[in-house]
């Protein structure tokens, strides 16, 4: 079993810091979300991971080694950085092709990951001629090439049609089912809502959650009631009979914070309310991720920089 | 372990370099452009009043282009969109990753460049009334064949420094073309240890500089060393 350890990482670019001390793990065989806005550190840590870039201080290592000490890499770890980086006049299949030879990996493993992500028959193509979602298939094929324990993503939904964000989806959970170690940047919340098991958020290159995502959304998401009645006034008098509020929304249909179905339930149906709707609000990757960045003051102050920056 | 590791690393920038055809384009106009050049400055001289070897091989100065353009495409791509952060992620080891690609930049140029000038002092030996010699056309030959190595090779190094084949070629080029140019025939000074004039003494009949054809060659291998070293550091000590 192969995880991803990350240890008081830290890379500073100038007097700027886009990684600051920061410390998580990656365990095998589940989906871990590695969540922050642009320019939050994500891709830099995979990077430093990689080897790429020299950490200013501090270790990230794949089952206990530096990336740079393992012998034939890419039957180890699977990377995709850049949907950008195979050259536009090569075809799809010498790219991979190419990448394969240097860790002796059977070229018979190209057309099986040309097959695996569905670019089978664009594989004699130059790449030029790729749409951006191609590139990305493209960019999975060569981290699948080296079949790795770890898999490492940045951003793989993007340029994917819905067709390919589903299959996207079913890649990655089958990845983690297979017990390896997934780890995908996204800055989309619904995205990586499903298909991550665990959450490493980060914000201004710091570590700001490290938790399972069921937790994570549980812990600043309160549950609500959404109820739907043809009978305002009864409803609020039988809530407020049992110490809940009910807020009016401009929609028609009225929620109820901090409660449960199985509360509200019979306590309405014993007053009588008459329901057109009673159901449960649960808390989305969304909330749970705005409410951590606004209880994070210092993060959430130079909101408006970020975004000249991007 | 390192000599095992090496191996795949050179094949992988084989096929890299054999699946482009800009790479393979720009080996091909080695011969073309240099016989070519050749055969029309040898068909508008009379031979008597110029250097006959380098009558002969007239045509180098515009072989050394492609030259030079093999030796810039083959790097440069790998500064463009990251390509070189997956070059990195597969093969970690920047030392041993750089030499591969050395490697083959300067082995096809060397054989492509070798076979140029021998075709090249054949069609010179073959023209009356004052070709060069056959030992002066072997000489011009394998001259030949190591200087346009050597171009290939600072190219390479220099777009290992720059980052970037366009600013490597609109230093080199205009460089070649025209500094060496205007300084023309101006010898016994600094500019015969330009790594050109010093690389293309060999080319020659007679000389009367400091240097000989093959103390030329050292001067232009020295200089091609020197940027292999500068892009060596800059690629080991920078990110990539």
């Amino acid at each position: 079993m192969t995880s991803i350890d990350v240890h008081d990482l830290t890379k500073e670019y100038g007097s700027r810091r886009a990684v600051d001390r920061l410390s998580f793990q990656v365990l095998p065989g589940r989906v871990t979300g590695f969540l922050g806005p642009n320019g939050a550190g994500k891709s830099t840590t995979l990077r430093l991971l990689l080897g790429l870039d020299r950490p200013t201080s501090g270790t990230a290592t794949v089952g206990g080694r530096p990336y740079v000490t393992l012998a034939d890499p890419l039957r180890r770890v699977g990377a995709l950085l850049d949907p950008q980086a195979a050259h536009g006049s090569r075809t799809g299949r010498d790219h991979l092709l190419a990448l394969a030879v240097s860790n002796r990996i059977a070229a018979d493993r190209v057309d099986e990951v040309l097959a695996e992500t569905g670019l089978a028959p664009a594989a004699r193509r130059r790449v030029r001629t790729y749409s951006l979602g191609m590139r990305q298939r493209l960019g999975i094929a060569a981290a699948l090439l080296g079949d790795p324990e770890v898999v490492l993503l940045d951003e793989p939904s993007n340029g994917l049609d819905p067709e390919g964000i589903v299959w996207i989806r079913g890649l990655l959970r089958a990845l983690a089912a297979e017990g390896r170690t997934v780890l995908v940047s996204s800055h989309l919340m619904n995205e990586t809502a499903s298909f991550a098991d665990h959450l490493v958020v980060l914000g201004r290159g710091r570590l700001l959650a490290d938790t399972p995502m069921r937790d994570f959304i549980d812990a600043r998401v309160h549950p609500r009631v959404r109820i739907r009645t043809t009978d305002p006034a009864a409803l609020r008098t039988a809530l407020a009979r049992h110490g809940h509020e009910a807020v009016e929304h401009p929609e028609g249909h009225w929620t109820v914070s901090h409660a449960r179905v199985d509360d509200i339930g019979p306590l309405v149906s014993a007053a009588g309310v008459p329901l057109l709707e009673l159901t449960t609000e649960e808390g989305t990757l969304e909330q749970a991720y705005l409410d951590l960045t606004a209880a994070d003051a210092e993060f959430a102050a130079p909101q408006h920089l970020r975004h000249q920056e991007a | 372990m390192r000599t095992s590791s090496f191996t795949p690393a050179l094949h992988t920038e084989w096929i890299k370099t054999r699946t482009l055809r800009s790479q393979i384009g720009a080996l091909c106009a080695i011969p073309l452009t240099t016989v070519a050049f050749s055969a029309l400055a040898a068909s508008g001289t009379d031979g008597t009043d110029s250097d006959p070897l380098f009558s002969a091989f007239f045509g180098v100065s515009f072989g050394q282009i492609a030259a030079i353009a093999f030796g810039t495409t083959a790097v440069s791509g790998e500064f463009r969109n990251g390509a070189l952060r997956v070059s990195l992620a597969s093969v970690p080891h920047r030392g041993r990753w750089f030499a591969a690609k050395l490697a083959v930049v300067a082995l096809p140029v060397l054989v492509v460049a070798l076979a140029t000038g021998l075709v090249t002092a054949a069609l010179g030996g073959a023209l009356p009334p004052s070709g060069p010699s056959p030992a002066q056309g072997l000489r011009g030959a394998l001259g030949c064949a190591v200087y346009l190595t050597l171009m290939a090779l600072l190219a390479a190094g220099l777009t290992t420094v720059l980052r970037s084949g366009v600013a490597t070629l609109s230093i080199l080029i205009p460089f070649l073309l025209i500094v060496s140019f205007v300084l023309g025939d101006l010898s016994g000074n600094p500019a015969d240890f330009l790594p050109d004039r010093a690389g293309q003494v060999v080319l020659h009949s007679t000389w009367d500089g400091a240097l000989g054809p093959w103390t030329g060659l050292a001067v232009a291998a020295l200089w091609a060393v020197a940027a292999l070293l500068a892009g060596a550091w800059r690629l080991h000590r920078r990110d990539a």
